[in-house]
């Protein structure tokens, strides 16, 4: 239990790819196995019980034949008594010439082998009669002895007759051995005078036991098949490894049946063993066959689907792990990529081509992090360029050469007793200052603007008197001019360009400024539009081209000498977008105006995006 | 990760490797075992010491023949462990053997056989010993079906009778007057084999003729007067047939006497060793019979089977006996054997 707990609590902390492949093997490799393992033992076992059932009925079969065989070899002995002359020289005890032993020797030999041993009993060897003190035989084969007819006597002489059955005797019981290679036994029978009621003699028939074979084969052909006939004492009668014969069955005792089939591990290899015991004489009739002869093609079919399946789990596995690995992987990647944008990389790409949910994943990762990105350049920048146009605004508004001039115009009128112009000039001087200084929002009112400009004129014309003349018309309701509100030091950094260039050429400038409500067409609404028209040098169309470009970049290029312009513009394009900004008009030797488009914006609305 | 797919490879090699024999010895797969086996066996036991069987064997009277029959007897009793008791009448008298059976009635023996000496005196009492629980059998003298169980018949009486008198003829040239001595009128066998005797000479002898029939009663004194006075009636006699075992011997002794030997033929049912002296001198030509030893050992053997409740089966091989026949509730042996000079030698009962 406490380890199923660690187990589970382990298993929730492993990696997906982890999990996925354990359910995998769980799901798919145990079921198949289990499947595998399960139908082959139930078939092999069918197999076996199947073969279990029909074996002994076949062993029923064939030991009553051997029985049956054997009950017609024991009746042989009882051909004897089919002769009248065969039973003459049998009651005969004693012989007055050896001539006439010579002449019942002759005779009887001679039946024998017309009766047993020529002709139809193939199965008959040999057949020895040993009655009162004779031997009368005829036999095919021959024994290995010598002096087998003592041995034989000796033997029959040793046998304590009881009754008149036949009995088999095999041929270890005795001591002499027939010379030849083939199984067989003896049947023993005393000769019976059942009309004296006297014995006459025994009778020995060697039976040749290979009838077996053509019985047993005749149901089993493998030749790994082991098949013996062995005698209730478990004694091998036969035996078709021939070695056998004459040995005892040691496993026989232990034999859970003698009529039916077992399973045995007892030997080796295993083996399925059918017995059969037959009723009159006891005679035990073994089938012995190993598992693996009959489960042969069952096992070769086991091994192919063995082999078969290890393939496809191990191919399946292969697939499995790069299956989870093809998911887990790109989850990887982004943790990571999500660890590097935590520490402030927004360079970054997720490269994942699938269109399934990882894939969308990776897309929405990829454009949240490029909008974040793309933001955060913008802001960036705006702020940038916010700041140097504040910058060069707050510049212009003490250029110290501007001051310097202005002081110096100053000085001059004080010279001159002109004490009104003086006050006037101090006066315009001290609210430039003041606009320039104490207002730190970054819009204020178009009449504060234009009050500045206004200043910002009025000081150039005490000092340039009659070389410059400037008008100014307000062309909106006054409502709107003191709530509307614009960027700030707009107008300034134009009205400079055009004194500077202008009083460079003309002896005398005109500029003319003028602030209206106008529909735009690329706003779609209603703009406020200053119009700064001068009568300067104007511009040539080259010059006039690169200053378009640069407007619609809105790019910093260094301080140039339209640098004013293009400061003002980019501060109107960061604010309120590419439908504001500057426009230029120009005819060189006569004349630029500049055209200055903002939207309508209510002092609140400034505030809020002021923040 | 890797490592669990190995232990589930492993795990797979493993199962391949080792085969559903995982208990070691023998594993039964299959018993066809014998019921009757398993039965078979408590009566075998059972068998034993404390059931010996009593048969009682009851012969007509006391001469050779019944005296190797009763030999036989003992040594089927022997050879099966049953207690033979052994009742010979004084005489051949129904009346004798009446006593005999209320005797073992009373005794309670398991079985009786006997050779009734008449067929129909004996039925009462043997059905008497049927009610009280015994078995009866009879061997060589039949009675009448309803008192016995089967009756153990020699040979056919159809083929022992023709048989007779084609011996008889053989040796008389199928011509002249022929007796027969039977036992007693009352005997069922002797007077089956009378009856074939008769249809024998009918059929195929019209030269022999059948003068007289004489008793005997089984004994030899009253065999012997009866065979001489045979002789006296009848001086132009050329054949007798002994019916019965006393009969041929006495026959063959007065031909000699009368000092007809070689002239008044003499064949009959006797045993070989009453028999052999006359065969060997000329006085009988031919003696014929079966082992009364043989008989005796069958009716122990039919005995004790019907006592372990098995009849008798047509064909059947019975141990030291040969092939039996049954007709009916009659048993028959096997065929008559015919004793020779020649061979007469070879047998002894």
């Amino acid at each position: 239990m406490i380890f199923k707990r660690r187990f589970g609590w382990k298993l929730r902390d492993y990696p997906i790819a982890y999990k996925l492949t354990v359910t995998y093997v769980l799901l798919t490799v145990i079921p198949l196995l289990l499947l595998v393992y399960v139908s082959y033992t139930q078939y092999a076992r069918s197999v076996e019980e199947q073969i279990g059932e029909y074996m002994p009925r076949f062993l029923y079969q064939a030991n009553a034949d051997i029985e049956k065989h054997i009950d017609e070899l024991t009746r042989l002995p009882d051909m004897l008594f089919n002769s009248e002359d065969v039973l003459t020289i049998l009651r005969r005890e004693t012989y007055d010439r050896r001539s006439a032993l010579n002449r019942d020797q002759y005779a009887m030999n001679s039946y024998l082998a017309r009766t047993y041993t020529s002709g139809r009993n193939a199965d008959v060897m040999g057949v020895f009669v040993l009655s009162n003190g004779r031997l009368f035989y005829s036999a095919k084969v021959g024994f290995k002895e010598d002096d087998w007819n003592a041995k034989l006597g000796d033997y029959i002489g040793g046998v304590k007759t009881t009754g008149s059955q036949a009995r088999v005797v095999l041929p270890d019981e005795i001591d002499v051995s027939l010379d030849t290679d083939v199984p067989y036994v003896f049947i023993h029978k005393p000769i019976s005078d059942n009309d004296n009621r006297r014995n006459l003699g025994t009778m020995m028939i060697a039976v040749d036991l290979s009838f077996i074979d053509d019985i047993v084969r005749n149901f089993e052909k493998n030749e790994r098949a082991e098949l013996w006939v062995m005698a209730s004492t478990g004694k091998i009668i036969y035996h078709t490894n021939r070695h056998k014969i004459g040995t005892i069955d040691e496993e026989k005792i232990r034999y859970p049946t003698l009529n039916g089939s077992f399973r045995t591990s007892a030997s080796d290899p295993a083996k399925l063993v059918s017995v059969n015991q037959s009723p009159e004489r006891g005679w035990i009739l073994v089938h012995s066959i190993p598992l693996k002869d009959l489960t042969e093609r069952t096992d070769l079919v086991r091994n192919v689907t063995v082999f078969v399946i290890i393939g496809i789990i191990l191919v399946t596995s292969f697939i499995a792990i790069l299956l989870s690995y093809s998911m887990t992987r790109p989850l990887k990647k982004l943790s990571s990529l999500m660890k590097s944008v935590e520490r402030g990389d927004f360079q970054v790409d997720l490269q994942v081509r699938s269109g399934d949910e990882v894939g969308t994943l990776a897309r929405s990762f990829n454009s949240m992090i490029s909008t974040i990105r793309e933001l955060i350049q913008q802001n960036y920048q705006i702020e940038i360029r916010q700041k140097e146009a504040e910058l060069y605004a707050l510049q212009s508004q003490i250029n110290p050469h501007f001051m310097y001039n202005t002081l110096e115009t100053i000085g001059m009128a004080v010279e001159e007793g002109e004490t009104e112009q003086v006050v006037d000039m101090v006066t315009l001087l001290g609210r430039m200052l003041r606009f320039s200084v104490s207002n730190q929002s970054k819009s204020v009112a178009i009449a504060e603007e234009v009050q500045h400009v206004k200043d910002y004129l009025t000081i150039q014309k005490f000092r340039f008197e009659d070389r410059v003349h400037f008008e100014i018309v307000q062309m909106m309701d006054d409502e709107d001019y003191h709530t509307l509100y614009t960027p700030k030091f707009i107008l300034q950094p134009i009205v400079e360009n055009s004194i500077k260039y202008g009083l460079e050429t003309r002896k005398a400038l005109e500029i003319y400024l003028s602030v209206s409500q106008e529909f735009g067409a690329r706003s779609g609404k209603r703009d406020i539009v200053f119009r700064v028209r001068d009568n300067g040098p104007g511009i040539d169309g080259e010059r006039m081209e690169e200053l378009e470009q640069s407007l619609k970049k809105i790019s910093f290029e260094g301080r140039n000498a339209h640098f004013g312009l293009i400061n003002v513009n980019a501060r109107i394009v960061m604010m309120h977008g590419a439908d504001y900004g500057l426009q230029l008009h120009s005819i060189v030797g006569k004349g630029t105006e500049v055209i200055i488009r903002i939207p309508m914006t209510r002092g609140e609305t400034i505030a809020s995006a002021d923040d | 990760m890797f490592r669990i797919f190995a232990i589930f490879l492993a795990a797979a090699l493993l199962m391949t490797a080792c085969d559903s024999s995982t208990s070691k010895g023998y594993e039964l797969i299959y018993s066809m075992e014998p019921e009757s086996s398993a039965e078979a066996k408590p009566p075998a036991e059972t068998s034993g010491p404390p059931a010996r069987y009593q048969v009682a064997f009851v012969p007509k009277v006391g001469n050779d023949y019944f005296m190797y029959a009763a030999e036989g007897a003992r040594e089927a009793a022997e050879d099966l462990g049953i207690d033979l008791l052994y009742r010979e009448p004084a005489s051949a008298d129904a009346e004798l053997q009446i006593e005999i059976v209320e005797e073992l009635i009373e005794r309670q023996v398991d079985l009786i056989a006997l050779s009734a000496n008449d067929p129909d005196k004996l039925v009462p009492i043997l059905r008497r010993a049927m009610d009280e629980g015994i078995e009866v059998v009879t061997w060589d003298g039949d009675t009448q079906a309803e008192g016995r169980r089967f009756f153990v018949n020699m040979v056919d009486p159809e083929v022992l009778g023709r048989h007779l008198l084609d011996t008889l003829a053989l040796t008389m040239g199928e011509e002249g007057k022929f007796a027969i001595m039977t036992s007693s009128f009352s005997a069922a066998n002797n007077n089956e084999w009378l009856k074939w005797i008769k249809v024998q000479q009918q059929q195929y002898y019209p030269d022999l003729e059948l003068v007289t029939t004489v008793t005997t009663d089984d004994v030899t004194e009253r065999a012997y007067e009866a065979a001489k006075q045979l002789l006296a009636d009848y001086p132009e006699l050329d054949g007798i047939i002994g019916n019965s075992s006393v009969a041929p011997p006495v026959a063959a002794m007065a031909v000699k006497e009368a000092g007809k030997l070689g002239r008044v033929k003499v064949v009959g049912l006797s045993n070989p060793n009453l028999m052999k002296e006359h065969l060997l001198d000329g006085s009988a030509q031919m003696s014929t019979l079966w082992s009364p030893k043989k008989l005796g050992y069958l009716t122990i053997q039919l005995a004790n089977d019907l006592l372990n409740g098995k009849l008798p089966v047509d064909g059947r091989e019975i141990d030291g006996v040969g092939n039996i026949r049954v007709n009916g509730d009659m048993v028959i042996m096997g065929e008559p054997l015919d004793f020779t000079a020649e061979n007469v030698g070879q047998y002894d009962f």
